[in-house]
């Protein structure tokens, strides 16, 4: 990518960012994807990879490299992060967030000034047996922050899915759709129904009535519901992975140790494709394969082409 | 001094019903209380005589059953009048309700007194032939059902719908209230009904169920024969007869308010409150003969016992008997459930495992188990699925009807298996993936069909627990396209790979 261009980017960025956080100061908070911080990250990459390290270290060398987490939370704000606490498992098993890296993330968002944390997830095994096995609920609570399941319909409101191509209206969320600041933390799956489950898929669980987005077309749902709130930051758990009886597992698992942190969630799903084989080429899945990820690029979620990202690698240790 | 002690009755009487109520209410995850949830039904020696004997062999965790049982043998009937939260809401009710009303005097309620000993020896004998109709009547069994199948859910509809309004006064953040799954009960107006009556009954007499009807008073009756703690009048009685008037029980007879028949008294101490003190409670010697006996003729108990006889044939000939229960193969029974028709004999249909089941799984029976399985919990996967990593009901269970099995022996046991329904499958009849029980499945029981583009699911029999979570996942309308259905007797399956020696 030439010089000249990423100067000319950066000022008309610069100018525009200027303009926006005028406006953002009266306009309402929620709508994040006009947040002044896009404007700093013409810069940084757009996709960050750590490598080699502890969770802690993983996440500390993603997150400076991408900005650091002070160009997603100002001080005072509310930050939701959506992890994935679906199944009742233990945090070896692969199929819930690692316990390490969320407790840090967590203490990245109130060093940076966060004033409140909420952890989310709607979950498909009862969410007290989820919760207290994958160990994530303890992590949260001696991070500081909440942890909330989404099994009350009370915390969703039907919203329009305006862009939506197969679904309309869904009821989402509220917590997720009003927060400051939205982080998604997927764990990359093998997926039976959908052959990976990644960062778009993770906002599944953002959805009362789950089970109806199979009836319709799964892979087109999960594009239409990423529509509605563009995460701020995408931050994957790819310290081990499930490879095979996704999502629920136990199944064989592996340990790319890596985190990904991105602002750009078609991206680094795309991305996260590569760590897994398609059993029908033997080869590692291309992103154009898993129709969720293309059905979000169509739909102009994100830049499905790696070769058009800025990525960058670093090691945690 | 004797005054403190009665005054101390009733404040003790509402702690006891509120500690029930507590115990219930703890009765959930995580299940880690020091104090067994199911204490009060631990205590009960009606269902400890009678599982001792329906289970021919001693439970340990019903033990303290005949400690209670030890202690009114030695001090009276001291259970009913203080610590019964059946009794406690009888009093309760009798005094909101029906204060204003003019009791009748005492009557000659001797034909009525027998009823209870009748009652006893028609339930018990149809008890032994296995129709588990006293269990029914059992008072803590039945308090502790009433409370959670008739009180808990519209506790809980109510709370779901204040949840919202009390959200408005809160901030949004941090603090945001869930509504709860709201717990479902086919039976609770039958059951919330029955004990409108019994409560209603208060309107002929006071403590009409505790004088007349209940199976845990006789046999407390039936014990403190020989109570040591015992009533005295002394000199000073100038015959007003208050005592008279003021029993719970009508323990007192009007001719001789001297005496007292001491198997119906329950140690209130009521009668204490005499203006010339002439009334006293003591440790006396014993007395095996009592005032006034329940009168019970030969042919009045022969008759009670062949009439229980009959009744229990009846039953057991009855086509929804030997229609159901073995033969119904949607009646799924908790896991670690002991065999169908020692399980119908066991379980006193308390309700202790439908409150403690995480997805409201376990539903009481109606007529599903015929006519001697009322009210036994059932998997009814539709409403709620088993949860893999539970093992709550087991735990529960005073009379150890479900065994109190580890999570990992639990996690063995085949409720039932899985059936798809092809004419209704999304996959099979509308040529679409869906694969939401694949997914769901705990046990790798149901698999994609990885030659066909479909993904159409495939049922390892072998492997599948009968757990239900995929029928109850399952996206059709109605009725699930993938239905449990039992295999008769529940039996061990050998997960290929179970999930805690994964990695090892």
């Amino acid at each position: 990518m030439g010089d000249s261009s990423n100067l000319k980017l950066t000022r008309r960025g610069f100018i525009k960012g200027a303009a926006v956080t005028l406006a953002a100061a009266n306009a309402l908070s929620s709508y994040s994807w006009f947040r002044p911080s896009q404007a700093f990250g013409a810069t940084e990459p757009d996709l960050v990879i750590a490598e080699k390290g502890n969770p802690t270290q993983l996440l500390n060398a993603a997150m400076a490299s991408i900005g650091g987490m002070g160009r997603f939370v100002k001080k005072g704000q509310r930050v939701v992060i959506k992890a994935n606490i679906a199944w009742a498992r233990t945090p070896e098993q692969a199929c819930t967030n690692n316990p390490e890296l969320l407790s840090r993330l967590i203490k990245m968002c109130y060093d940076a000034g966060a004033k409140r944390v909420a952890v989310w997830d709607h979950t498909c095994d009862n969410y007290q047996f989820c919760f207290s096995r994958s160990g994530l609920k303890k992590v949260t609570q001696d991070a500081g922050a909440d942890i909330f399941s989404g099994h009350g319909r009370n915390v969703y409101k039907t919203v329009e899915i305006p862009k939506g191509k197969a679904l309309k209206s869904a009821e989402v969320n509220k917590d997720i759709l009003d927060a400051d600041v939205l982080i998604n933390f997927p764990i990359p799956k093998q997926h039976f129904a959908t052959e990976l489950t990644l960062g778009l898929k993770n906002m599944m669980g953002t959805v009362w009535d789950m089970e109806l987005l199979h009836k319709i077309d799964l892979h087109q749902c999960i594009a239409d519901i990423n529509t509605l709130r563009k995460p701020d930051l995408v931050v994957v758990d790819a310290i081990r992975i499930l490879t095979t009886n996704g999502p629920k597992g136990p199944g064989k698992t592996e340990d790319p140790n890596q985190v990904m942190v991105s602002t750009d969630v078609v991206a680094v799903d795309a991305y996260g494709t590569a760590l897994f084989k398609n059993p029908k080429t033997g080869n590692p899945y291309k992103p154009a394969e898993i129709r969720f990820i293309k059905n979000a690029y169509d739909l102009k979620l994100g830049e499905i082409n790696l070769s058009k990202v800025r990525v960058k690698k670093v090691q945690g240790a | 001094m004797k005054r403190t002690y009665r005054t101390l009755r009733v404040p003790i009487q509402a702690l006891s019903f509120f500690f029930l109520l507590y115990l219930i209410l703890q009765t959930a995850f995580p299940l880690e209380t020091r104090i067994p949830v199911d204490l009060y039904l631990r205590l009960d020696p009606f269902i400890g005589l009678i599982s001792l004997i329906t289970q021919k062999e001693l439970i340990l965790r019903m033990l303290p059953a005949f400690g209670v049982l030890l202690l009114v043998i030695v001090l009276g009937n001291f259970f009913c009048g203080w610590f019964c939260p059946m009794g406690a809401a009888i009093d309760f009710f009798d005094r909101v309700l029906f204060r204003e009303k003019k009791r009748t005097k005492n009557l000659d309620d001797q034909a009525l007194r027998r009823g209870r000993y009748g009652v006893f020896a028609f339930a018990l004998t149809a008890g032994l032939l296995g129709w588990q109709l006293m269990f029914l009547l059992d008072p803590i069994s039945l308090v502790t059902r009433t409370l959670v199948i008739a009180v808990y859910p519209p506790v809980i509809y109510i709370s779901n719908q204040l949840i919202p309004l009390i959200q408005k006064f809160l901030p949004q953040n941090p603090v945001i209230l869930s509504t709860t799954p709201l717990p479902v009960f086919k039976v609770n107006l039958l059951i919330f009904l029955f004990f409108v009556v019994i409560l209603s009954l208060g309107v002929i007499r006071r403590r009409f169920w505790c004088r007349y009807l209940c199976p845990l008073g006789t046999l407390f009756s039936l014990t403190s024969r020989l109570r040591l703690f015992r009533r005295s009048v002394s000199q000073d009685c100038i015959h007003c007869l208050k005592c008279v008037k003021d029993c719970p029980v009508g323990a007192i007879p009007q001719e001789e308010p001297e005496t007292y028949r001491q198997q119906d008294c329950i140690t209130c101490l009521r009668c204490t409150d005499c203006a010339p003190a002439a009334v006293s409670f003591g440790l006396k010697t014993p007395h095996w003969q009592a005032a006034q006996g329940p009168s019970l003729s030969r042919r009045y108990v022969v008759g009670s016992i062949t009439f229980g006889l009959f009744s229990a044939l009846a039953v057991k000939t009855n086509p929804l008997q030997t229609g159901s229960g073995r033969k119904n193969n949607r009646l799924i029974r908790p896991p670690g459930a002991l065999p169908e028709e020692k399980f119908v004999a066991v379980c006193t249909g308390c309700g202790e495992c439908l409150k403690v089941c995480p997805n409201n799984a376990l539903q009481a029976t109606f007529l599903e188990a015929g006519l001697a399985g009322f009210y036994t919990p059932r998997l009814v996967p539709r409403i709620g699925y088993c949860e893999e990593f539970c093992n709550f009901c087991g735990r529960v269970c005073p009379t150890e009807a479900i065994l109190p099995l580890p999570v990992d022996e639990k996690r063995k046991i085949q409720m039932g298996v899985a059936h798809i329904d092809k004419t209704r499958c999304i996959a099979f009849e509308k040529d679409k993936v869906c694969l939401v029980c694949n997914e769901q499945c705990s046990y790798h029981a149901i698999i994609g069909d990885e030659k066909d583009d479909k993904k159409r699911p495939i049922i390892k029999e072998e492997l599948c627990t009968g757990c239900g979570i995929c029928e109850n996942k399952c996206p059709v309308e109605g009725d699930s396209a993938i239905i449990v259905y039992t295999t008769g007797v529940q039996k061990k399956v050998t997960p290929e790979n179970p999930p805690e020696a994964e990695r090892s």
